[in-house]
């Protein structure tokens, strides 16, 4: 019940909304920088590096192992800039690289079924470490559409705003997610631990 | 649950979702330099739909011409030789009746021929095929030249529509799903 409405939720991306909640200076700063990047100046990649980092890397912390994240963001990225000639519409860089990601996430999962499962380790360096990756294991157990909204909003600091105009999500939408998946967090925390 | 808290993290700040943050925020992405080597860069863009329509363009073009071409040899050499003054030829090209006439011309083999034998590949280039078309296969051959030439003007039109939409530097707002 849950997954089909966070997929339907997902599937309903009204570019009018879209264009309507989107900043337009977050706009024009990323097709100024998209056609730097295209123009072969690599600072203007390395700004959107930074810009859509944090996105790229709870897209995939939602996802795959913690170990395994900051090499697949490297991998994105520079996939990303290869294949950037193939981006149509440079204010969409968010929604582009956000799909890349989801993408190399399920690439990810379909090798590691044919050679070994990779789980993570949940004894972290010290307790807080531990205690948050057991927590992200909780939040991975929620459909989609929740844990990737639920992971920027908690682990990466992102607002509801800043996760609709970045995934090209609308904002309705990302406010469905954010409400039913905290719901269901706070269910299953409660079973697991009272938090 | 404070649902503007969750939302934009303005109005009353919701303690459990606080803490949660507190907790989770160890796992925070943290920059690191990106390695781009020097000798990768952001391939050429093409216009692979252009590029398609011509190919099919010139495919079927292509295609129109031999089929013509070999239906054409067939043809012109009896209707060339008949119409020649003083021509010593039939005056009339051999055409079968139906489908079912099929003239058997049985004659003993010349010097040329033995030649032949021995060379076949030569053979195939000096003997015209000898080839008798019945009304019916006619009338097909000329129903699929005519279908060809429509099929050959139908590209060029799709050609030139996609020409007036590819346009200079027009933005497309649909994206490939890429990865």
């Amino acid at each position: 019940m849950y997954e089909l409405e966070a997929t339907a939720d997902i599937l309903v991306m009204s570019t009018q909304a879209k264009a309507a909640e989107r900043s337009t200076t977050t706009e024009s700063i990323e097709v100024r920088l998209v056609r730097r990047a295209l123009e072969g100046d690599r600072d203007g990649f390395g700004q959107l590096y930074s810009l859509y980092g944090p996105l790229v890397h709870g897209i995939l912390l939602a996802r795959v192992p913690r170990s395994e994240v900051d090499d697949l963001v490297q991998d994105i990225f520079l996939h990303a800039f290869k294949k950037l000639n193939t981006l149509r519409d440079w204010a969409s860089f968010g929604p582009w690289i956000a799909m890349i990601a989801r993408n190399r996430a399920i690439d990810f999962h379909r090798r590691s079924r044919d050679t070994v499962e990779v789980t993570d380790d949940i004894r972290g360096t010290d307790e807080s470490s531990s205690r948050a990756t057991e927590i992200l294991e909780i939040v991975k157990t929620l459909p989609d559409a929740y844990r990737e909204t639920l992971v920027l909003r908690l682990v990466e600091g992102m607002t509801g705003p800043e996760i609709a105009t970045r995934t090209g999500l609308t904002p309705a939408s990302v406010r469905v997610n954010l409400h039913r998946g905290m719901k269901l967090l706070k269910e299953k925390l409660g079973l697991k631990e009272g938090l | 649950m404070n649902d503007d808290y969750l939302w934009d993290k303005s109005g009353e700040p919701d303690p459990e979702i606080q803490r949660l943050e507190q907790i989770l925020s160890t796992l925070r992405y943290q920059e690191k330099p990106l390695e781009l080597p020097e000798q990768i860069r952001p391939s050429r863009s093409t216009n692979h739909v252009f590029l398609l329509a011509i190919a099919a363009t010139v495919l079927i073009a292509l295609a129109a011409a031999g089929l013509w071409l070999t239906a054409h040899r067939n043809q012109v050499p009896q209707n060339h030789l008949a119409n020649a003054p003083g021509s010593n030829a039939t005056p009339e090209p051999k055409i079968a009746e139906g489908p079912t006439a099929k003239p058997k011309v049985v004659e003993p083999p010349t010097p040329g021929d033995r030649e032949n034998e021995r060379k076949p590949h030569l053979a195939k280039a000096r003997v015209p095929a000898k080839q008798v078309w019945t009304r019916k296969e006619q009338e097909e051959a000329l129903a699929a030249k005519q279908q060809l030439l429509l099929a050959l003007r139908l590209a060029s039109e799709k050609l030139n529509e996609v020409q007036r939409r590819a346009g200079p530097a027009t933005p497309v707002k649909n994206q490939h799903k890429v990865g």
